[in-house]
């Protein structure tokens, strides 16, 4: 049924977008994510959490996951994302967005009446009001929320209060994630915050002490209420959350949700085999077992698509060895490496058999990006490697080495961040590969502190296997693929990098139009171009390889069969409906 | 004897001073620093790293970041935290007491277990009871405590019979006093057990081969041959002389108190200060290392203070000026 009503949504946001000018996203038809459920209300639910504890419980101050794991909980939006990366109505029943003729976006959101904060105060549009304008749009409270707020002028939105239900929210051109990221803040009670605000002090608001001290007020499903530090965060049910399942019943359905910090994975490994934790996110080395032991131990193990994410070789546009600089920038170079590549060998030892071969920039997670048709693939076939090394100008002299045409033997390092298994091996197996054509490649792991240095620092490299994490919205990877981007590490603007010189400095013609399309995609709201403009940028990417994208695992999980209504995806992870989650 | 003390005191002084500074060094020289984790991150825009560099004040050279460091430390304030935006003084105070919990049972019942029973194996030399502690000890002085700690570690997994990880069970607010006991205790077992059996075996060894030197002296022969009973010659001549190098360990272990559960904590997830420590280590958190490093460097002296002065207490032909 949610599916049927899904794509209905979805049908009619394209109708509508073909009208112009005015766009519904959601309105009082679209029921909230959970408004089916059925379960029983009762029950703990313990996670790992790895490494350590949160750090802060203050959205804006929150910079890794073990922090934003808490906050995501207690801390929810006027809207929200299914585990397909869907937008549903959350706190807010209807969103509608319209162009005016002057070029203004205006985005209009009913927000849903007699909700009220875990503390019994009323959740009203002023407390949304604040939170976008005086908190997350403030300059004097610098945050990376603004950044992806803001229009592709820099220009930040502003909200105003229509009536007690309802906002306005005021782009001064259209902006494609608007609806996602402004309506998608993380809403702060106004009572609580505006004083920390007015005295210029939000960033010291909410440190982790305030969970002990139960000063922590939220409209999410769990309230934190005890934190032992690195042992676990104890959050209890919200008595005034706003959902109710199919029959009436108030959610979330468990008493408690604890976060069980574990410090490495083998640990949280064996606490899942101990019963100490109810859900475990299996590595793939250790997938096999888990799943052998599944049904004795009355676990529920499975995988989903690929995880986000890329991984690949890089190869340093402006090394600097004028001769190795030469084979970098050589596109046929680069295609050799790629078709040396043995892909299912990689994903049979390094991933067990878990994974997926990658071509492109867009995980296939991304599922409303990516686009196979335009990706251009390079099957294993060393012969064909040999051949666009010949088209490259490269020979081999009489004892089998490669040289190119002025007759350098060609030779390299690779590097890797030293302690990843998964690279390492991808490292060995290309070094491998690379030899049977005649080239030798060096293979170093090194410290990770070091490569980062090296990368973006000092641009002392020859060639690098490393990973970017990703998301469902390509537009995340702008840093990356903006020649101006402090992350287009193969080949840096000599603006951006003092070690770049400008002498040598070549910005190739896709170079210049993958730049285009990160710039203007977000000031289009036709989804049907968006989809074609990224289309073009994995086919460029994969056509012209300025990154050799090698493999990616499979999502996997595992969890005890006590637990009900779990719908694991690489998007959502296992407990993105922890307000509808069950135990039996 | 207490110009004494205010002497070694005052030595420790440009000590302590020499170690924090080296710490600091090791600290810089060691490649990048603890924004790289953010650098290599899409969703971290270079205005983000440039305001956090400025925080921290790690654009600032080496010399100005230490006396600033020193400056502050002179204060009373230990420095802030990068990672968890708090003072290191707080975070290390919330993880002192569980640390000691564990090290100061592990070392109780080290000290006991080794002393006792390398008294034993003193006194039934080349006995088979000997020869099987003897081996054993070799074993537990060879095998790394991480490893010990794995190996409990993969016990308690296939058992069922202890948890893997923490010292509280999340339920650990919902119970009475006494479960409470009983639960940290549980959870004590293993992490203890494996910090123990490595120093236990160490010290036992100290002990054995410390009295059976002792056992050779005339003056124990002496004793004998005056007809003295063997407990008055073993507990009141022999021992007496014995225990002098193991109060200078004494010493040393002081030291590792709050430092040398370092591996055991971050193997069994205890929440000391090892963990806190490894990870500021993994990440370049560079105030909580140096406040650690200093910590320890403190305890040392301490401890080597302590040991000169019980020994002059124990014995009577050490003379402190």
């Amino acid at each position: 049924m949610k599916r049927v009503l899904t794509v209905a949504l979805v049908l009619a946001f394209f109708v509508l977008s073909f009208a112009a000018e005015k766009y519904v996203y959601f309105d009082e038809n679209t029921p909230y994510l959970g408004a089916k459920a059925t379960g029983k209300p009762g029950g703990t639910l313990i996670a790992p959490q790895l490494g350590s504890g949160p750090k802060t419980v203050n959205p804006i101050v929150a910079q890794e996951t073990s922090s934003t794991a808490v906050i995501n909980v207690f801390l929810i939006s006027l809207i929200e994302m299914d585990n397909y990366a869907r937008m549903y109505p959350a706190l807010a029943e209807r969103c509608e967005v319209e162009v005016t003729d002057d070029e203004k976006m205006i985005i209009t959101l009913k927000i849903r009446k007699g909700i009220k904060w875990s503390d019994g105060a009323p959740f009203t549009a002023d407390d949304f009001v604040f939170s976008l304008n005086d908190i997350y749009c403030n300059p004097d409270i610098p945050n990376d929320m603004a950044n992806l707020l803001e229009d592709s002028q820099g220009r930040l939105p502003v909200a105003e209060k229509v009536d007690d239900y309802t906002v306005k929210i005021t782009y001064q051109e259209p902006y494609r994630l608007a609806v996602r990221y402004a309506a998608g803040i993380q809403i702060l009670p106004k009572h609580i915050a505006e004083p920390w605000v007015k005295q210029g002090k939000f960033k010291e608001m909410w440190t982790v002490d305030a969970i002990n001290k139960k000063e922590l007020v939220g409209l999410g499903p769990f309230i934190p209420v005890e934190y032992v530090p690195d042992q676990f965060v104890r959050m209890v049910k919200n008595p005034y959350y706003y959902k109710k399942d199919a029959n009436g019943q108030q959610l979330p359905y468990l008493d408690e949700y604890v976060l069980k910090i574990i410090p490495d994975l083998n640990a949280i490994r064996l606490a899942f085999e101990n019963g100490e934790i109810d859900v475990y996110g299996v590595t793939a080395q250790f997938y096999p077992e888990i799943k052998n032991k599944a049904k004795e131990k009355g676990w529920i193990v499975g995988t989903g698509g690929p995880n986000f994410g890329t991984t690949f070789v890089t190869l340093n546009f402006n090394c600097t060895d004028p001769v190795k600089r030469s084979w970098f920038r050589n596109e046929f170079f680069r295609k050799a490496i790629a078709y040396s590549m043995d892909k299912d060998a990689m994903i049979d030892t390094l991933l067990a058999g878990l994974g997926v071969a990658q071509w492109g920039p867009i995980s296939a997670a991304a599922a409303a990006f990516y686009n196979d048709d335009v990706l251009r693939k390079y099957p294993y076939d060393l012969d064909y490697a040999r051949m666009m090394l010949q088209l490259g100008g490269f020979s081999w002299d009489k004892d089998g080495n490669c040289v190119d045409a002025s007759g350098n033997k060609v030779e390299f390092i690779l590097m890797t961040n030293a302690g990843n298994t998964q690279r390492e091996g991808t490292c060995n197996i290309l070094r491998d590969e690379l030899a049977k054509l005649g080239i030798k490649v060096v293979f170093t792991p090194i410290d990770f502190n070091t490569l980062v240095q090296k990368m973006t620092a000092t641009g002392d490299w020859d060639a690098i296997v490393i990973g970017l994490t990703g998301s469902d919205e390509p537009q995340g990877g702008a840093n990356v693929w903006k020649l101006d981007g402090a992350l287009h590490f193969w080949n840096y603007s000599p603006k951006v990098k003092n070690f770049v010189s400008a002498d040598i400095y070549e910005a190739p013609d896709w170079e210049v139009e993958i730049d285009k399309i990160f710039r203007e995609n977000v000031r289009i709201l036709d989804q049907k171009k968006v989809y074609q403009m990224f289309s073009r940028y994995q086919e460029l990417v994969s056509e012209h390889l300025p990154l050799i994208y090698t493999i990616q695992q499979n999502y996997l999980y595992a969890y005890v069969d006590k637990l009900q209504n779990l719908e694991p995806t690489a998007f959502g992870g296992m407990l993105w409906n922890i307000d509808w989650i069950w135990k039996k | 004897m207490l110009k004494y003390i205010g002497r070694r005191l005052i030595i420790s002084l440009p000590e302590l001073l020499i170690i924090s500074l080296m710490i600091f060094l090791i600290m810089y020289a060691a490649p990048g620093d603890f924004l790289d984790q953010y650098r290599l991150d899409p969703s971290v825009s270079p205005q983000r790293l440039k305001a956090m560099e400025e925080e921290f004040g790690l654009n600032k050279p080496a010399i100005v970041q230490y006396l600033t460091w020193l400056k502050n430390v002179l204060k009373g304030n230990l420095g802030y935290s990068f990672y968890y935006r708090r003072p290191v003084s707080t975070l290390i105070w919330e993880r002192v007491a569980a640390t000691l919990i564990l090290s100061l049972i592990s070392l109780a019942s080290s000290w006991i277990l080794g002393i006792a029973l390398g008294v034993f194996t003193a006194l039934k030399k080349y006995s088979i009871g000997d020869k099987i502690m003897t081996f054993l000890a070799f074993g537990f002085v060879a095998i790394p405590e991480f490893f010990l700690g794995l190996v409990l570690l993969y016990f308690a997994a296939k058992t069922g019979w202890f948890p893997i990880s923490g010292m509280k069970s999340v339920y650990y607010s919902s119970l009475s006093t006494w479960e409470r006991f009983k639960d940290i205790l549980w959870h004590l077992i293993l992490p203890a057990t494996a910090l123990s059996l490595g120093s236990f075996a160490g010290l036992m060894r100290y002990m054995r081969g410390s009295l059976l030197d002792v056992l050779n002296e005339d003056y124990v022969v002496f004793a004998r041959a005056k007809g003295m009973p063997e407990r008055v010659v073993i507990f009141k001549h022999a021992m007496r002389n014995a225990i002098n190098p193991m109060i200078t360990f004494l010493g040393f272990s002081i030291s590792g108190l709050l430092g040398g559960a370092l591996f055991v904590e971050n193997v069994f997830g205890w929440p000391g200060m090892g963990r806190l420590v490894y990870q500021a280590l993994i990440q370049q958190d560079m105030y909580i290392v140096m406040a650690s490093g200093l910590i320890s460097a403190v305890l040392l002296v301490a401890g080597n203070l302590v040991a000169d002065i019980l020994l002059a207490l124990v014995d009577p032909r050490v003379r402190l000026s």
